[in-house]
């Protein structure tokens, strides 16, 4: 299963009371970014551009909570900035968790280990953390050497320690897939409960606009990481947004399915894109002009989107909204091995690499799973 | 699109403080985080985090003042520090979050 079964029952009741009161739009994860500050500078990173008095700035846990009410969705990824910066981040987890809500908590991990005594282990929350790929990939995407080892220190005292914890990987141009493979196994088995992935995506406000993937380049680059997969490999995603991710699915976006609150209230209209901010989570369902995003609506700055708060959505909705749709979810859990010699004859394909600084040791040739 | 509108989109898109002076002649430094046909919405830098609400007839001027925070941390910059401080034979090199204070 992607996601233990309690989660997953959570969800899929959510989902279907949605659909059975007739709510066209729903939010399903709430995006809670309690603060914008954080503890790498990442240079293609487009969520902490702000000036100093603005990254000072903490959501109290009440202000969060309110949000969280407000919306009404069963899962709150805290992302920021760096949760584990914010002064009263247990406050709020301990609150989340009171009110039954799934909780992925976003870090980079440089503060897991020492922070980790302030929580309490429970299927309401998971360390979901940010690891983009095998030590040097990860190390120069997060402008750190030695961001790798640390949050390795970090994922294995939680998992001792009896919590939750997922790796997410943001993949960017010049990905490499055959590390990309590696760094799964390899997180499988540090013994993470599950990996999710996504392509990154051009933030208006990143300082970096050029690294960032084509749709064409997103559906080669995941059915080559993704076809022949290993038996082990344990993702906690949709399994219908791997396949759109793959190119085996075509969805449209549903931007109001992770809605995203933080210090300046909620963004219009995605995680991604800030076309301005609505004081509460009604008037950005009621005042947003919904058919302006997503790649039907022709709107340039979704052109190239392919990102899970966008879509993951639309695939957990699709599982729910006929009986193909929960066959095609079923299928994809439990017969996920994926087989293609066309994506493992380009896997092994050599390619150049996509920076003389990124040297990745030479991989065996893969044989499929 | 008025001049001014276009100065208000232009400081909604900045990445750094903007000044705005009202008609009645204060100036107000601080971000610009949202706006619409009436009204401009900032976290003024010495308010506090509360937020500030505009009437755009209450504006007379906008003059992008603050840093552009996002001024040269590009990629390409990174690879290129990373390049020196590697030859210069640095180990555990790393880009550091700017000190707040």
């Amino acid at each position: 299963m992607p996601v233990p079964v309690s989660q997953a029952w959570t969800v899929a009741s959510y989902v279907l009371r949605q659909k059975l009161q007739g709510r066209k739009r729903y939010p399903l994860v709430l995006m809670l970014e309690p603060l914008f500050r954080c503890n790498l500078a990442c240079a293609g990173c487009g969520k902490i551009q702000y000036p100093a008095h603005v990254l000072k700035m903490n959501l109290s846990p009440e202000d969060c909570f309110r949000a969280v009410d407000e919306c009404g969705a069963p899962t709150v990824a805290i992302p920021g900035g760096e949760p584990l910066m914010h002064p009263q981040i247990h406050e709020i987890v301990a609150g989340l968790v009171a009110r039954r809500k799934y909780i992925y908590l976003c870090t980079n991990a440089l503060l897991l280990k020492e922070k980790l005594h302030l929580f309490t282990p429970s299927k309401y929350l998971s360390f979901s953390v940010h690891m983009d790929g095998e030590r040097e990939h990860h190390d120069f995407s997060v402008c750190r050497e030695g961001g790798y080892q640390i949050a390795l220190e970090g994922i294995r005292a939680a998992i001792q320690r009896g919590f939750r914890v997922t790796t997410n990987t943001t993949l960017f141009e010049g990905a490499d897939a055959k590390s990309v493979r590696a760094f799964f196994d390899d997180m499988m088995e540090v013994g993470v409960e599950g990996m999710m992935l996504s392509p990154g995506y051009a933030y208006d406000k990143a300082p970096d606009q050029k690294s960032f993937l084509g749709r064409e380049h997103t559906r080669d680059l995941f059915r080559k990481i993704l076809s022949n997969r290993r038996p082990g490999w344990r993702f906690n995603m949709s399994p219908l947004f791997l396949e759109f991710l793959m190119g085996k699915q075509r969805f449209e976006c549903t931007p109001w399915g992770m809605p995203t609150y933080n210090l300046f209230g909620w963004q219009k209209p995605c995680y991604l894109l800030q076309d301005g901010y609505a004081e509460t989570f009604q008037e950005l369902m009621d005042s947003t002009d919904w058919d302006k995003y997503g790649t039907a609506s022709g709107n340039a700055k979704c052109t190239n989107c392919m990102v899970h708060s966008g879509y993951e959505a639309t695939a957990v909705d699709a599982t729910f909204s006929s009986l193909r749709g929960l066959w095609a979810t079923a299928k994809a859990t439990f017969s996920s091995s994926y087989r293609d010699a066309a994506a493992l004859e380009a896997l092994n394909r050599p390619s150049p690499p996509a920076s003389s600084l990124v040297q990745i040791g030479a991989s065996k040739e893969e044989v499929g799973a | 699109m008025s001049d001014l509108s276009a100065a208000i989109e232009q400081a909604f898109d900045y990445r750094g403080d903007v000044t705005i002076t009202t008609r009645d002649g204060r100036t107000i430094e601080g971000y610009v985080f949202d706006r619409n046909a009436g009204e401009l919405r900032m976290l003024p830098n010495n308010g506090g985090g509360a937020k500030l609400k505009l009437a755009t007839s209450e504006i007379a001027a906008i003059a992008i003042t603050g840093r552009d925070t996002a001024a040269g941390k590009s990629w390409e910059a990174w690879v290129k520090k990373y390049q020196e401080r590697k030859a210069a034979g640095e180990t555990g090199i790393a880009l550091e979050p700017e000190p707040l204070d």
